[in-house]
């Protein structure tokens, strides 16, 4: 993504412009909260093994900008669930005492309902996808506080990857969408209907 | 093999018969019951003995962990031994086996069989123990990571420090921290990794205080509940919910405590008080015992408001928000701030809820506040009200401090002080001014605006006039105070006395008067002052003998005039007068008009004194310095300042400056600078060149007539007649021309040139100072061992203004072969380059041969010639032609014959009309000619 200008590479202007800015700018809120949580918790800065908790249908090439757009907004939509989890647990298990930590926490909570309103715009009528969200804990991981402290790890993980997911495919639209986001084709209904709700 | 089998069957058989016949049974029926979270484990068995022997393995390695002897008494009502072991390690990090056997003195029994009970390390998941745990700062505590399978053990971290690990089974790792630090936020986390995760696995330990909360004191608000309140105390560093203090009192939860609010409350009053304070790590217990009249700390009063208020009162009425109190003995403090003070007041009574301020100033903006305790049993002030603003009315200003100066018989000024805020009462509108006099009639009344505090005089008899003069503001008039002219008093009329000032102020003291029945008035302004001067005084009771002008009213190196006037009825009387400086200075400019007038070799310097204002100090005298380049040197000091003159005397002819300082007790001025050059006196100076130079002249004809008488003897003693050559023949007259055939060997090589002007070149005589000039140059003949009696000098002879110094070599050289002692050398050779400048068509070139040595300059001078090829070259001469009359005269002038020393031509004189030789005047001086 460095070294895209701030409109994306193909120059997107006015809404999706907008919020493919948003995506990027909340991508690196994520990256720094995860950081932040990192060094506060002295943890390694290696990723905490195991798949997303988050998952959604692959985004195959077959699938229209648009319907990317909209598996991806399934997906931020459950990590901001997972983030406000996280927020709460986090509330109930330990104090309250401000920090870098928790101000960054509230951004990105604040930026990614942004971002999820914002994409919601660009969705074609009528089209709604799911993710799922793998509620267990790895196995591998222990439980008590030390198991909250690695999924917390976990959720932020997935928020950096799915907002820079996100990101990407805004950045990666023709310029031309923003002019007709409701003349989607029906091509691409008909490549994403599956996980259809 | 066999047989060895069977020793040791034999042997085991007899230790077992020995032991059977102890007596001793083996404890029976052991059971194991861990408790995991207190790491501990529960033995139980049966027994007839009260002593038995432990031994405790970590089962898959089979290390012994503990090997102990313990006495168990068996339990009455069961019959079971019980005993509790504590393990130093989590017991889920690895299986462990329990033994026991009796023991009675030395003998024993046989252990019982092992008992275990199975650690996590045999799932195949990783885990980490123990977790979450809470502990005391300083603890040591061994973690232990269990890791699945398939997976390489790396290391464990405890924070961001890696920790060394023991291994206590296949899969099981443990590490021990000692002395533990506080925990962060979230605890410190525990991290075990492997070759493949970074984090397997991991836990967090809560590392902190127990509460250390301290001071609890409970008090009534309401006379009825309690609230508690205490200090907290040191940081539990326990942040995760779970841990946080918990509070109590008297039993009671108290809910609203937490770790910033540290008060409780209850609805009821009693008169014991225990506050527990618990978290994980401990408990602390505070206590407070009090009766409720003791323990009073009032609510702020409600509605505070002025009812009534006037210029130098004001009635404060306010309620309270708890009826009880309105039985309470209380005490009330009211705090009055107003703009430059501020006061406090307290009032008391039974439910207090008004007072009267008293002693308010008119014209006033006074703040209020009002807090109030309960009066006996006093335990601390209540809570301070919101401040509450009063302005106080206006009243008439107090009556003026007048002073009436004159300065002069018939003019004055009357002069009154401001009034300050406490005395106006409010803004002043004016001032009234009234003057009477005994021999007029009725006032003469004048209003003056707010900022006048004088009023002209104008004296039109000699009697006196009385002036009275009121304040106005919007409440009235003042009193009128009233001052009557005193009479003037110039101060050449007295005896004016030096005062010294002392730490910048003024101590007077006086005489006392029986007149000043109305006290004194001390009157002090700026010397010199006339017109609207900045007159100040102070008016003093009859009892008072001294007074001191305080440094705030008066300047630095100002001077000023003190008088002391009594006061009675009628005019006050001057009674003394000073002038003085608070503290004097060094004068702010130098002595003026600093002049110098010479006399002879002395020098009267002379000076004004500075005006007084700059003075700034009583003048104490001069101080004169000569100045030279770096210092000043002190050369009188004139402690008399009337003095204003000084000479220096004895001044040599030189240039001088001198700086003239004056002086105050303070020290002196910059100095004024004035310079001099001494000059010589002209009459002196006549005589002292005409003298030297008649006697000079007298000298010099005193030996001219002696010398002139003396002559004849002069020439013996000096130069004796030379007689004359005697030679045989005629050489007297050698008239046609001399043909000298040059020697082989003569140092002259004619140079032939049928072209050359005799008149242009030749070989002329030069003098002594000539020859020795030219031999630095061309150093000839400087090495030949011969006298050089008469040297012939070659040269160009630029112009006919040469012509007459042109000689006859041949001549002088036929001459010189028959004298033995002669030689004539002709060594001078005329440069090449003064030749082309003088003579550039050829003409005479001097032979180049030289007796001495030849090669050298002919090389040198045969480059020469080939350049100047326009002059023909360099020719011998054919012949020598003595056209030149003057050569004849040289013969006269030859010396001795025995010494020939004369540089000129041994030519005999030929004619009388060659011009005589240089030296040729002091021969016919001394022979007398003319």
């Amino acid at each position: 993504m460095a070294g895209r200008s701030a409109n994306g590479r193909h120059g997107l202007r006015g809404h999706a412009g907008r919020t493919a800015a948003l995506a990027r700018l909340l991508h690196k809120d994520c990256i720094q909260l995860l950081e932040l949580y990192r060094n506060s918790e002295s943890l390694p800065s290696s990723p905490v093994d195991g798949d997303y908790l988050v998952s959604i249908p692959p985004l195959v090439p077959q699938l229209s900008d648009e319907e990317k757009i909209s598996i991806l907004h399934a997906a931020l939509k459950e990590c901001l669930r997972l983030l406000e989890d996280v927020i709460t647990r986090e509330d109930a298990e330990f104090s309250d005492e401000d920090s870098e930590y928790k101000r960054k926490r509230k951004t990105v909570r604040d930026r990614l309902g942004h971002l999820l309103a914002s994409t919601e715009q660009l969705l074609v009528d009528g089209q709604k996808f799911e993710a799922k969200v793998k509620e267990e804990l790895d196995g591998q991981a222990a439980s008590g506080s030390f198991g909250l402290k690695m999924w917390i790890v976990r959720v932020l993980q997935d928020l950096v990857h799915w907002t820079g997911q996100t990101s990407d495919t805004l950045h990666s639209m023709p310029a031309e969408m923003e002019k007709a986001p409701k003349t989607m084709s029906r091509r691409t209904r008909r490549g994403a209907g599956k996980i259809r709700k | 093999m066999q047989g060895w089998v069977t020793l040791a069957l034999l042997l085991s058989l007899g230790v077992k018969r020995s032991l059977a016949q102890n007596g001793l049974g083996e404890p029976r029926g052991l059971t194991l019951n861990p408790d995991l979270p207190a790491q501990t484990l529960s033995l139980a068995w049966q027994s007839d003995s009260t002593l038995f022997d432990l031994e405790i393995f970590h089962t898959e390695f089979m290390n012994v962990v503990l090997n102990a002897t313990v006495e168990v008494q068996a339990d009455p009502v069961t019959g079971l031994h019980s005993w509790t072991w504590h393990s130093p390690l989590p017991l889920e990090c690895t299986s462990h086996s329990v033994r026991i056997r009796a023991r009675n003195q030395q003998s024993v029994s046989q252990w019982s069989p092992l008992q275990t009970i199975p650690g996590w390390d045999i799932p195949e998941k990783s885990y980490m123990f123990p977790e979450d745990k809470m502990i005391p700062v300083g603890s040591n505590m061994t973690f232990c990571c269990i890791v699945n399978e398939k997976e390489d053990f790396k290391e464990i971290k405890y924070g961001r420090q890696e920790m060394k690990a023991t291994r206590l089974s296949r899969r099981s790792y443990a590490i021990t921290v000692t002395n533990q630090p506080a925990s962060d936020n979230t605890g410190t986390n525990v991290i075990c990794s492997s070759q493949k995760f970074q984090m397997l696995t991991g836990t967090v330990v809560f590392v902190g205080y127990p509460p250390g909360d301290e001071g609890l004191v409970c008090e009534t608000r309401d006379l009825a509940s309690a609230e508690c309140s205490w200090k907290k105390g040191r940081d539990t560093h326990l942040r995760i919910k779970q841990s946080l203090t918990n509070y109590t009192l008297n039993g009671r939860d108290c809910l609203e405590a937490n770790e910033r609010k540290t008060w409780c409350s209850s609805k009821m009053w009693e008169e014991n008080w225990t506050l527990e304070a618990r978290n994980p790590l401990g408990t602390v217990q505070l206590t407070d015992s009090a009766q409720l009249t003791d323990r009073v700390h009032l609510l702020a009063p409600v509605n505070v408001a002025a009812v009534k208020v006037e210029a130098w009162s004001a009635t404060l009425q306010w309620s309270w928000s708890v009826a009880a109190y309105k039985k309470l003995e209380m005490v009330c403090q009211l705090r009055l701030f107003a703009h430059e003070l501020s006061s406090t007041r307290n009032y008391d009574g039974p439910g207090l809820s008004s007072v009267v301020l008293e002693g308010l100033w008119p014209d006033v903006d006074y703040t209020v506040t009002l807090r109030c305790g309960s009066k006996h049993s006093f335990w601390k002030w209540g809570d301070e009200s919101a401040p509450y603003r009063i302005h106080t009315k206006m009243d008439r200003p107090d009556a003026l401090d007048v002073w009436m100066w004159m300065d002069s018989s018939n003019t004055g000024h009357v002069f009154w002080k401001p009034l300050s805020v406490r005395k106006s009462h409010g803004a002043l509108n004016g001032y009234e001014v009234s003057q009477s006099s005994a021999e007029e009639d009725g006032r003469n009344t004048v209003s003056l605006p707010p900022g006048n505090f004088s009023y002209p005089i104008l004296l039109n008899n000699s009697s006196d006039v009385t002036v009275a003069v009121a304040a106005r503001n919007p409440a009235g008039l003042s009193q009128p105070s009233t001052v009557t002219t005193p009479a003037y008093r110039a101060d050449s009329q007295l005896s004016v006395s030096e005062l010294l000032g002392t730490n910048g102020s003024f101590v007077l003291s006086w005489e006392p008067n029986v007149s000043a029945s109305s006290g004194y008035v001390v009157e002090w302004f700026p010397t010199g002052c006339t017109g609207l001067c900045p007159i100040d005084w102070k008016k003093l009771p009859e009892s008072d003998r001294s007074f001191t002008v305080n440094s705030d009213s008066l300047v630095a190196g100002v001077r000023y005039t003190v008088s002391v006037y009594s006061l009675y009825t009628s005019a006050p009387t001057l009674l003394q007068r000073w002038q003085g400086y608070s503290q004097e200075m060094i004068p702010s400019q130098s002595v003026s008009e600093l002049s110098l007038n010479q006399t002879g070799s002395d020098v009267l310097l002379s000076w004004k004194a500075t005006e007084m204002k700059q003075q700034r100090g009583f003048i104490r005298g001069y101080t004169i310095y000569l100045a030279s380049a770096a210092h000043l040197d002190l050369i009188a000091n004139i402690t008399d300042p009337a003095v204003q003159s000084y000479r220096v005397k004895g001044l040599t002819l030189s240039s001088y400056k001198f700086v003239v300082k004056a002086y105050t007790s303070a020290g002196e001025d910059a100095g004024a600078t004035v310079a001099i050059k001494m000059e010589m006196d002209t009459d002196m100076l006549f005589v002292g060149i005409l003298v030297p130079l008649g006697i000079m002249f007298c000298c010099i004809i005193l030996f001219s007539i002696f010398f002139y008488k003396k002559r004849e003897w002069v020439k013996k003693a000096f130069y004796p007649e030379i007689p004359g050559p005697k030679v045989s023949g005629d050489w007297s007259s050698p008239r046609g021309p001399l043909d000298v055939k040059p020697s082989p060997h003569s140092l002259v090589h004619i140079v032939k040139n049928p072209e050359w002007d005799f008149t242009k070149e030749g070989l002329f005589p030069v003098p002594e100072e000539e020859e020795e000039s030219e031999n630095d140059n061309m150093e000839v003949d400087t090495d030949s061992d011969e006298p050089a009696l008469l040297r012939y000098y070659n040269q160009v002879v630029g112009d006919g203004s040469h012509s007459n110094q042109v000689s006859d070599s041949s001549a002088s050289s036929t001459a010189s072969m028959g004298s033995t002692q002669t030689e004539i050398t002709y060594a001078g050779i005329q440069s090449p380059s003064s030749s082309q400048g003088a003579y550039s068509g050829g003409g005479y070139r001097p032979q180049m041969q030289s007796v001495t040595g030849p090669a050298e300059p002919q090389i040198e001078f045969e480059a020469d010639f080939q350049d100047d090829g326009l002059n023909a070259g360099y020719k011998p001469q054919c012949s020598w032609q003595l056209d030149s009359p003057e050569a004849e005269n040289f013969s006269g002038s030859l010396g001795s014959p025995t010494s020939v020393t004369s540089s000129q031509f041994l030519i005999p004189e030929s004619s009388e009309e060659k011009p005589q030789p240089s030296n040729t005047w002091f021969h016919n001086f001394l022979s007398g000619k003319s």
